[in-house]
């Protein structure tokens, strides 16, 4: 994880479009505080694991 | 038939013929009446169907038929099918959705043991929630105090046996969602191990921890569920094959002689979770304690899967729907779909690490007592809560203790504490190693026999 803040309105405005999934005004605030819980969340989990070496859990048999 | 009475009682009864189907499903359907008003419990009561039902069983009870659960009636959360009945799995979208074909399998396999489906119950919406405020429905109200929450997302299920409704309801638990509202409302809940139970017919959320199973007012109304309901379903692709383990009428030989271990560090947190995890420890005599490293991080990447398959799942309707969601559900599934690729994968990743090292942990013992919840029961519409000296918000944070077992698919029972003279309940996780439901239902039965755990309908409803 980049120490640099990270832009949330632009995470946004980039995403969107690829998604073609629009977000109201309304809502962005919302989403903004979301994605700022998920970078903590993904911090964490990538400070707890390092390594990549083990299979990602959902293994497809087929 | 009284409020209180249990699931064993109503089939033994059923079974004599001294109590008809029939009869049962009036009474139930009498307390869903006066109560549900008050309650927020049952989104859609069944009359007809379960009345149709009830005799059917009275029907096979005097052809001699063996019925396990004979005129048990139950409820579903509303993310299961039943047949000719709109899946709405708590959502306003959903309701545009044609009625179901089919029952679940789980609904199918209970009425084909006796019990009859009475309706289906209140949660959050999509399950993405564990306070049990529905945005459309309302909320589900605590019976043993209806200005507080039920917990969620099972919050229906939570409040109709909790009030006498029904003596058990099935739930689904992807972070917490049958162990939280299990705490809040004074319940047994078990949460199977991932792929023991067929989640065939029930409204999906994050694929990869969903999970479907029980709450009961007791140990061995919980295991009358569970037992008819196991079994192999290929219309699952998570399921794995394992023989039936049947627990009813088993558990009496208790939790003696299993290594039982106090989780401590991220698990020894909040004061009222604490006294309630001291209460086991003391019944059970509990001297082990057990790290579980990184916890922290196991929660935070059950938090990531859960936003990115959620979002993911929800797309199209957040393209198209986005103001039918609800607020504080829409905002965490559009975040969601926009997480990176790379973090979901060192989650998963993670994942895998995590379970190597709970599966070490179980080497040396066979169940790990953790808090279920990190509170009592917060008051309807509360938004903040002191966790860990910090005022927090209260929605994402009730499932920091149930979250990191789930991520794992590990089986736990939650089982229903009631300390000095508060009158809300608070759970604490009985967690046994995959497959070994039966380590933590003997635990949880010993605990409910030696009266350290304990589950009663509400003051108040008992006497409907």
């Amino acid at each position: 994880m980049s120490q640099k803040p990270v832009d949330l309105d632009h995470w946004i405005d980039a995403m969107a479009p690829l998604l073609r999934l629009p977000v109201a005004d309304d809502h962005r605030a919302g989403v903004k505080a979301n994605l700022k819980t998920a970078a903590k969340m993904a911090a964490l989990v990538e400070k707890a694991e390092p390594s990549e070496q083990p299979e990602p859990a959902p293994v497809y048999r087929p | 038939m009284k409020p209180t009475t249990s699931a064993v009682e109503i089939a033994r009864d059923v079974k004599a013929g001294t109590l008809t189907a029939r009869l049962v499903v009036a009474a139930a359907l009498g307390r869903i009446d006066a109560n549900n008003g008050r309650l927020g419990a049952f989104t859609q009561i069944l009359s007809d169907r379960a009345r149709n039902q009830a005799d059917k069983v009275d029907q096979q009870i005097k052809d001699g038929a063996a019925l396990p659960l004979a005129g048990v009636p139950f409820a579903v959360k509303n993310l299961y099918d039943l047949k000719g009945v709109v899946t709405r799995a708590g959502s306003k979208i959903n309701r545009d959705n044609p009625p179901a074909l089919e029952d679940a399998t789980l609904v199918t396999r209970l009425e084909a043991a006796g019990a009859i489906c009475i309706g289906s119950l209140n949660m959050d919406e999509y399950a993405y929630g564990f306070t049990g405020e529905n945005a459309h429905d309302g909320p589900a109200h605590n019976p043993h105090d209806i200005a507080h929450m039920t917990g969620g997302s099972s919050a229906g299920p939570a409040a109709a046996v909790a009030s006498g409704m029904v003596p058990f309801a099935l739930g689904s638990d992807t972070n917490g969602s049958i162990r939280i509202p299990a705490s809040f409302t004074g319940l047994f809940g078990l949460k199977p191990t991932y792929g023991r139970l067929s989640r065939h017919g029930t409204f999906p959320f994050a694929a990869s921890f969903d999970c479907v199973g029980p709450l009961a007012r007791s140990v061995e109304d919980l295991a009358l569920g569970y037992d008819a309901m196991q079994g192999f379903d290929d219309a699952d692709p998570a399921m794995t094959r394992r023989p039936m383990e049947l627990l009813a009428g088993k558990l009496d030989r208790g939790g003696a002689g299993y290594r039982v271990a106090l989780a401590e560090g991220y698990f020894a947190g909040e004061p009222e979770a604490r006294e309630a995890v001291a209460v086991v420890v003391k019944a059970l005599e509990v001297h082990r304690k057990v790290a579980i490293p990184d916890a922290a991080a196991a929660r935070a990447a059950a938090f990531l899967i859960t936003m990115a398959e959620g979002g993911a799942l929800h797309l199209g309707r957040l393209r198209e729907r986005a103001a039918d969601f609800d607020p504080e559900v829409r905002d965490r599934l559009i975040a969601g779909a926009m997480l990176p690729a790379a973090w979901i994968d060192h989650a998963q990743k993670f994942r895998r690490t995590f379970r190597d090292r709970m599966l070490a942990l179980f080497e040396d013992v066979d169940a790990i007592i953790a808090p279920a919840t990190p509170m009592r029961a917060p008051r309807i519409g509360q938004k903040t809560a002191q966790i860990g000296g910090i005022e927090m918000p209260l929605r994402p944070n009730i499932g920091i203790y149930t979250q990191p077992f789930s991520f794992v698919g590990l089986p736990v029972v939650a089982v229903p504490l009631w300390i000095g003279a508060n009158r809300l309940p608070i759970g604490v996780q009985i967690v046994a190693p995959p497959w070994r439901e039966d380590i933590a239902m003997r635990i949880a039965r010993q605990l409910e026999k030696i009266g350290a755990a304990e589950s009663h309908v509400a003051p108040g409803f008992a006497d409907a």
